[in-house]
């Protein structure tokens, strides 16, 4: 008998092949494709040795062509399988957007309920690795904004394996989005089996005080924000939403209905983010226990710069966390 | 060979070693000093294509690239101090260190810029090509990229639509043979003709050696006046090979390394010039010597003041989203 206590401290990229896996083993519809994901492994290996051990017919490196490599997921996930396609950049999405939005979001809506399409497309996006503009972008709220997809944005490794596995079994399309400055990271995941629920948000740090809402790399910044902030006193609940769509707001309300202060920290912007939209549910159904208005912290708005001293002042840190919860209870 | 001729060629010979230096520099001090953040694409290996595409512009033509395209933007005149300052992140560099390795950019220069986002280059050289054509210019533009941006959707939009409306564009493919580990023929069809895919938009392509710089500036030459004089746009595919890595950070596995070694033995760019010099006896190799030994001046010199040049601050991240012309539009409202 195993353990069930037992851990495996693994990195996020370990995290996201085991849970690659542990599906595909288990499901032989569960396929894989995308830019050198196969003899490479993945640019920040996600996919390391997964063509050797399942083949190249079920693993695939393609062509750079976003569109058919979502376009034929949908198509794939149609007729039953089950394909985690990959983008390698959050960013290039823009480019397979149509795949995404167009089709997986509304096929079976349209289709009257006759199709489903259970199709994971995973892209990295996030700042703080100096590759400028065009390669750092957050576009949860983009995905958010559209009925018919789930969105998961995490970066902790056993959050990571354990809502890749739901996602590759959810029937519905799932915009997966990891982080690029999290693949190293480490953290203990079960060695047994564990499939997390999707739509649900995650206590971090509990606290008394005030709840920051934070997800995907941000939530190091809070986390941090909230050890240095105990210091001075001021107990900091952290949340990880971890799926963006569909939002687990009882789990946010329930906090900030003990806390009665909100914070919501993002690296996207916060200007029409998903923090706009948690921030605007919280006014609307917990006005009342509000002491003070929420407070949103998010990269500055303007495309993410290379230079160092730049990039790091428009990502917001720990540093700009406390600040901003110091403001809120001063 | 004629006088012209070795002229041109001391020429191109100088212009490639630029390319080169410059980015062993990027190699051999930045990379272990930790000068540069992210990774940077170097086109050690294919600076003959760089060189002779770019020598055969004009003053009124433009050019557009992609990750890799130190080499194009050198070879337009690209100051080089910018240039390391901009991978510096330094505030003196070309774009004021917003844009780093993957984007240098000179207008006054008709570099567009380096786009990093392959395929999408395409699609705004046909633009640039079509707003030249409506003002009246003869400009054209050169649209640089690897044999990887073929297989996008926006690559074949922008060829037909060219092909279609008479664009002045020169559709420039590198294929150095692999797009970051994938192999040219895993990701695409008849890998072996791919500038055959010209035929099929009534266009001309054409596959040419690219270790040969002599022979890339003739086809260009060709091309581009074609493009100038009767609005066609062509395909040139260059079969040429990076000595070195997809960028700064690859661990190359998907490659024997001796197929590396064995590429650079048979096919440097710039030996192949140093050779062809030689073995005609056709100048003293002190002159090869003196280029080498000036063009190695002039990057550490350039290297040195970069080096020195002073940091943005922290807030100069904020402006530039905006041409700062009616409103402020740093104003969302929110810090953030
Ligand atoms: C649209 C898009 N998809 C994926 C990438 C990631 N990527 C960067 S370079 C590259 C390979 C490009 O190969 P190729 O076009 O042959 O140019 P090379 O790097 O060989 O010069 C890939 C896939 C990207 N930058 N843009």
């Amino acid at each position: 008998m195993s353990d069930p206590q037992a851990m495996r401290n693994i990195t996020y990229a370990q995290a996201i092949r085991t849970a690659l896996r542990e599906e595909m083993k288990r499901d032989e519809r569960v396929v894989l494709w995308g830019e050198d994901i196969g003899v490479y492994g993945g640019v920040y290996g996600a996919t390391t040795g997964l063509q050797r051990e399942f083949g190249t017919e079920r693993v695939r490196d393609t062509p750079i062509s976003e569109m058919a490599i979502v376009g034929m997921g949908v198509g794939a996930a149609l007729l039953g399988l089950r394909p985690v396609v990959e983008i390698m950049y959050e960013d290039f999405l823009a480019h397979a957007a149509d795949g995404v939005v167009n089709q997986a979001a509304k096929w079976g809506y349209m289709s009257g309920g006759q199709y489903r399409v259970p199709l994971v497309v995973r892209s990295p996006g996030g700042g703080g690795s100096g590759y400028a503009a065009q390669h750092s972008q957050n576009l949860e709220a983009w995905f958010a904004h559209i009925p018919g997809l789930i969105v998961v944005a995490t970066c902790m490794p056993r959050d990571a394996r354990g809502l890749l596995k739901a996602a590759i079994r959810d029937d519905n399309p799932v915009v997966f989005l990891e982080h690029k400055g999290h693949y190293t990271y480490k953290g203990d995941v079960p060695r047994d089996e564990e499939v997390l629920p999707l739509g649900k948000a995650d206590i971090k740090r509990p606290g008394r005080d005030v709840t920051i809402v934070a997800w995907s790399k941000a939530l190091v910044a809070a986390l941090s924000a909230a050890d240095e902030l105990a210091s001075e006193g001021i107990d900091a609940e952290v949340i990880d939403p971890r799926t963006l769509l569909p939002l687990d707001m009882d789990t946010i309300l329930a906090s900030v209905g003990r806390t009665r202060h909100l914070v919501v920290v993002s690296e996207s912007h916060a200007y029409c983010g998903v923090s706009a939209e948690i921030s605007a549910q919280v006014c609307e159904r917990a006005f009342g226990e509000l002491k003070r208005p929420p407070k949103r912290v998010g990269s500055h708005f303007v495309p993410l710069p290379y230079s160092e001293p730049m990039e790091s002042y428009v990502i917001p840190d720990a540093a700009r966390v406390a600040e901003a919860v110091r403001g809120l209870l001063a | 060979m004629r006088s012209d001729r070795v002229e041109q060629l001391l020429a191109f010979y100088r212009g490639m070693l630029r390319i080169r230096l410059f980015e062993e520099k990027i190699l051999d001090v930045m990379l272990p000093g930790r000068m540069f953040r992210g990774s940077s694409h170097l086109s050690i290996g294919q600076e003959a294509v760089a060189v002779g595409v770019v020598s055969a512009l004009g003053p009124q033509d433009y050019l557009i690239t992609s990750h890799r395209g130190h080499g194009h933007c050198l070879a337009r005149g690209m100051d080089m101090e910018g240039a390391f300052a901009e991978i510096m992140g330094r505030s003196t560099g070309v774009c004021a260190g917003k844009g780093g390795s993957m984007h240098l950019s000179a207008r006054d220069l008709g570099i567009l810029g380096e786009n990093p986002v392959v395929g999408s280059s395409a699609p705004m050289a046909a633009g640039a090509a079509l707003a030249l054509r409506m003002q009246g210019s003869h400009g054209v533009v050169a649209c640089f990229f690897g044999e990887g941006a073929i297989n996008t959707g926006a690559f074949h939009e922008a060829v037909n639509l060219a092909a279609l409306w008479s664009l002045p564009v020169v559709f420039v493919c590198e294929n150095n043979r692999y797009a970051i580990s994938v192999p040219v023929d895993v990701a695409s069809a008849r890998a072996k003709a791919i500038h055959e895919r010209a035929l099929g938009y009534g266009i001309e392509g054409h596959r040419i050696d690219g270790m040969n710089v002599l022979d890339v500036y003739d086809i260009s030459m060709a091309a581009i006046e074609k493009a100038r004089r009767e609005g066609r746009p062509s395909f040139l595919v260059f079969d040429t090979y990076r000595f070195v890595g997809h960028h700064t950070a690859d661990s190359e596995h998907y490659r024997p390394k001796d197929e590396v070694l064995q590429e650079f033995r048979a096919h440097d760019p710039i030996h192949f010039v140093e050779r062809s010099v030689a073995d005609d006896c056709i100048v003293d190799m002190t002159e090869l010597v003196r280029i080498r030994d000036e063009v190695r001046a002039e990057v550490d010199a350039a290297f040195a003041r970069a080096l020195g040049a002073p940091w943005p601050s922290p807030e100069d991240a904020l402006g530039g989203a905006y041409v700062e012309t009616s409103a402020s539009f740093t104003c969302t409202g929110l810090p953030g």
